[in-house]
């Protein structure tokens, strides 16, 4: 590495001092010679006009010379400063990101995958930018960067860190209801450090960690108690919630269940407190991720204390926390999916997560972007169709249809932004409604 | 409007004078000076619905996270603000509002050159901003793409009403051209006897360039909004790279039109400044040539630096090099004009009335969205504050600082020649100032936001934003509040005011020879004109 490489952040900011240097001093020459003429020649001192001079060619000649060769030592610097962003050192790391609505996923050249940007200190990284969906811009201030992500394109943008630390990233292209939160930082790393992230192997606890991450949940979603822009995830698994369907709040236990509807449906029941933002998951997460997620998220909650009870000994057998599930019109069938669940139960809550249901509708009955899934099986709910209201029972085909088709049957008093599923199986279908069955 | 007229009929109201067809009479009139009222009316009304929901955005953001609404209706909020802003209000403002008024009688003639067709004009603009007003309800809730439509938001992914939106734009577009068709007309054909091409007002001027710009551009907006419209409803794939299209062709479409428009909303208020500074200096303007061609030369090179819009949108760095040289060179003709208007003040006799204050505080603002500019136009840092706050503070520095200013300056100045009364000086002068304070405050702090990273478009932020966002916040209370002193004194003055006489600023040109307010037909006997429009010999 070349320890005297100019970082981009070097090579723009001069550009900027040239350009806002020589902006200052043109504003206070004309605005200073402007309120100059207007005190000196103010009618009270100067009450007529002591000339009528009408046009001056040389003086016309030089305002108009004298800017156009300013202007045009600010293009080419600022050209130069443009040449220096697209050229990217022959010895950068590459790394792909992915945008879509609503988060960035990195993958790295050994297949490692990422919500963030780990990258070695003094380091060029070359950043190949893509899009699944709409346009996203790729944008990180401190390194002066920035860059569409365009469907069918890829497009990039490269940086060398020189301090270790961490750095945002923001959506900069207006890309829907959840552009402010398509935030990720970039985390610069010593050289060793880096090594290490990178050639560690995803250990088989942190397998959920990294789909979560992979997949723009953890955007949204702290696993550390914190409040992002949807509710964190510690702690969150066997819960009790207060969810918004159809505005109606209503409690439901944060079961596997509820984790599946939540990635797959996710404006369905919405966490109270929430914003409706959260894009349906559907088929873009593969059951066997489904599982890992939803084990992840037991295990967090289990860790964190926050379950007591024999269930915390547990793993898949207790996904069911009896205890804070409100009695409901289901009991019986919820027992019946605590049978199945012995096998998947793991698996749907995961499927939501990773689908990204949950960054929208919450497990718990907090009111998000969308509904909450909580209590959502079985529910009379007031729905939009074709800018009429009906009121319907969200059974087994009104949540397949909302999956499918989620515009097509809008909930009262949510916003239409849930992407369509189609991708889904039938198994993980069938899955998901004994999840939401399950989560009263 | 009819009770305008009727409130001082004693003496002769002119062309206010009651038709006796009550609102019919204003809205089938085909006298310029009524249409151009009726635009005013409907403008004025649109700006200030504009302005609230800008008001709301604000409040929105003075603190991070949701404040007084939802993501979702912020969005909506500042596409409405948008759309409106722009296609109701900033674009159609000067043209429609003063050109009317003001141009025929500059010229020396009875009317424009299709008095039925300015009409139809106001009707189309009214139809249009009708339908921008339906896309806000029933369906899939009020459009959320902000006001540039993109694909494949647009397209694609968002049910809100985008199909009657892009078609409100599609209709609205046609007022512009048909203005612009019938103002080119009307200066070729309808100028008195003496009014050579070298003795037109600078705002006669200015239209004529716009003219230009409104009838060669407008139709590329149709054509741009009609393919979103075709897109969503037939899916044809234009720009869908799954069916062979590509998003920035949109991108380019939109901008061949959209920068340009940017000129359409700039050089009326330059025009009207030319107007101003001389004026209330005593003094000819400086360059009448210079002031002239620039004009000209602004809607001709404007129309070459689109693409400056796209720099990061990853279109090829060929296109971005030509852009970015490009765009410097349009700098030119405008630094060109400002300098000639300081140098009108030499020697001049400056009084300080309003209309000169909104001029010298275009000045001082204009030049600042301009030397922002030079700072986007340059390839390298146009990356970095591209999609940021900077942007967003830029844009109104030029848009609101100058466009807007210099119309407000140019109500000012010309609205007592057509109500024939005077508003209350001091009382203007205080709105005057406490917008200068308020639009500084509100967008200053933009600037900085956008260099310090924070991308526009945000409903949420991050804290380390918060106290300059507090600061625009309180700025947009203060002018919100000078702009409501403001309309508040001008209509006041202009219906109970006192006589503002024909030429309450000593004015030269043609329209401060007639009576006020003006009679039907501007001139009994048309004018035989042998002199220069500023002589102040």
């Amino acid at each position: 590495m070349n320890p005297q490489l100019i970082t981009t952040t070097e090579a723009i900011d001069a550009v900027f001092f040239y350009i806002l240097g020589i902006s200052l001093l043109l504003f206070i020459g004309v605005t200073g010679t402007m309120v100059f003429f207007v005190v000196k020649y103010h009618r009270k001192r100067h009450p007529e006009p002591t000339s009528d001079v009408q046009k001056h060619l040389g003086l016309e000649i030089t305002w108009t010379i004298v800017p156009t060769l300013i202007a045009l030592s600010m293009f080419w610097y600022g050209w130069q400063g443009y040449i220096h962003l697209s050229t990217v050192p022959e010895n950068a790391m590459e790394v792909d990101v992915t945008g879509r609505m609503w988060s960035w996923s990195f993958e790295y050249e050994n297949g490692k995958t990422s919500d963030r940007l780990y990258v070695p200190v003094n380091t060029p990284v070359k950043v190949d930018i893509h899009s699944t969906d709409v346009l996203h811009s790729f944008y990180i201030p401190a390194f002066r960067v920035k860059k569409d992500a365009v469907p069918g394109m890829t497009t990039y943008v490269w940086f060398t860190a020189p301090d270790i630390g961490s750095y945002d990233i923001f959506c900069a292209e207006y890309c829907g209801v959840g552009h402010s939160s398509m935030i990720t930082t970039v985390e610069v790393l010593t050289r060793d450090e880096f090594r290490e992230w990178y050639e560690k192997e995803p250990a088989a606890e942190s397998r959920g960690r990294d789909i979560l991450s992979r997949n723009g949940c953890l955007g949204c979603h702290s696993l550390d108690g914190s409040s992002g822009i949807g509710p964190t995830f510690q702690g969150l698994y066997g819960s009790s919630r207060t969810v918004l369907i159809d505005g109606e709040e209503q409690t439901v236990t944060a079961d596997e269940d509820y984790l599946r509807r939540s990635i797959l449906e996710p404006n369905a029941e919405l966490v109270k407190g929430f914003q409706p933002m959260m894009p349906s998951y559907e088929g873009k997460i593969p059951e066997e991720d489904m599982e890992a997620i939803i084990s992840f998220m037991q295990e967090i909650s289990e860790e964190e204390g926050l379950r007591g009870g024999p269930e915390s000994a547990g793993q898949e057998e207790t996904a069911k926390p009896e205890e804070t599930a409100q009695p409901g019109e289901d009991e019986d069938s919820k027992e019946q999916e605590e049978e199945q669940k012995q096998e998947e139960d793991v698996d749907v809550e995961a499927l939501l997560q990773e689908k990204g249901c949950t960054g929208c509708h919450s497990l718990d009955g907090t009111r998000m972007v969308g509904p909450t899934f909580k209590g959502l099986f079985g529910k009379e709910t007031t729905i939009l169709r074709n800018g009429e209201e009906i009121t319907l029972t969200a059974d087994a085909d009104y949540i397949k249809r909302s999956i499918q088709q989620p515009q097509a049957e809008v909930v009262k008093g949510y916003p239409p932004v849930m992407p369509p599923s189609s991708d889904l199986s039938e198994e993980q279908m069938e899955a998901i409604v004994r999840f939401l069955e399950a989560l009263k | 409007m009819a009770e305008i007229s009727s409130a001082s009929a004693k003496s002769d109201r002119g062309f206010l004078t009651p038709s006796g067809r009550g609102l019919f009479g204003w809205i089938f009139s085909t006298d310029h000076k009524r249409i151009g009222l009726l635009y005013l009316y409907a403008i004025l009304t649109f700006f200030m619905v504009g302005v609230f929901l800008g008001f709301l955005i604000r409040l929105e953001l003075i603190a991070p996270g949701r404040t007084i609404v939802n993501a979702q209706t912020y969005n909506a909020l500042f596409t409405l603000h948008g759309v409106i802003m722009i296609f109701l209000f900033i674009i159609p403002v000067v043209p429609a509002i003063l050109g009317n008024l003001v141009m025929p009688i500059q010229i020396g003639a009875r009317d424009v050159a299709f008095p039925r067709l300015n009409l139809l004009s106001w009707w189309i603009y009214v139809i249009g901003s009708m339908m921008a007003l339906a896309s806000l309800f029933g369906g899939g809730g009020p459009p959320d793409t902000g006001w540039t439509f993109y694909v494949p938001f647009s397209t694609e992914a968002t049910t809100t009403n985008v199909t009657m939106a892009a078609s409100a734009v599609f209709v609205l577009g046609f007022s512009s051209i048909l203005t612009g068709v019938n103002f080119i007309t009307t200066i070729h054909r309808l100028r008195a006897p003496g009014v050579t091409w070298f003795r037109l007002t600078l705002f006669t001027w200015a239209l004529y360039a716009t003219a230009w710009i409104q009838i060669l551009a407008g139709p590329i907006l149709a054509i741009t909004v009609a393919l979103i419209v075709v897109e969503r409803v037939f899916g044809t794939g234009m720009f869908d790279p799954l069916k062979g299209g590509d998003p920035l062709m949109y991108q380019h479409l939109f901008w061949i039109y959209s920068h340009p428009a940017v000129y359409i909303m700039i050089l009326p208020g330059m025009g009207i400044i030319s107007d101003i500074i001389p004026t209330f200096s005593r003094k000819p303007i400086f360059g009448y040539w210079a002031i002239a061609v620039s004009s000209l030369a602004i809607a001709f090179a404007g129309s070459l630096v689109w693409s400056h819009h796209m720099f990061t949108s990853g279109m090829s760095d060929m296109a971005v090099f030509v852009f970015s040289l490009l765009t410097f060179l349009v700098a030119i003709p405008s630094a060109v004009k400002v300098f000639n208007w300081v140098a009108t003040m030499y020697k001049g006799s400056i009084s300080l009335d309003p209309p000169m204050l909104y001029a010298l505080a275009f000045i001082v603002q204009f030049l600042i969205g301009g030397l922002t500019g030079l700072v986007i136009g340059s390839a390298g840092t146009d990356i970095h504050v591209h999609d940021t706050y900077f942007i967003v503070g830029h844009f109104h520095y030029v848009m609101f600082g100058g466009a807007a200013f210099a119309f407000f300056g140019g109500l000012h100045f010309w609205l007592p020649k057509f109500f024939g009364r005077m508003y209350n000086k001091k009382i203007a002068t205080w709105a005057w100032g406490i917008m200068v304070v308020g639009f500084n405050m509100l967008y200053f702090p933009m600037l900085i936001l956008g260099l310090q990273g924070m991308p526009r478009r945000y409903f949420d932020y991050l804290s380390r934003y918060q106290p300059l966002n507090v600061l625009s916040t309180v700025g947009s209370w203060i002018l919100v509040t000078g702009l409501i002193l403001m309309f508040v004194n001008l209509f006041r003055g202009l219906l109970r005011g006192p006589e503002a006489g024909n030429s309450p600023w000593d004015a030269r040109t043609l329209e401060w020879t007639i009576s006020s307010p003006p009679p039907h037909e501007n001139f009994e006997e048309i004018p035989v004109v042998d002199t220069y429009p500023y002589d102040y010999s």
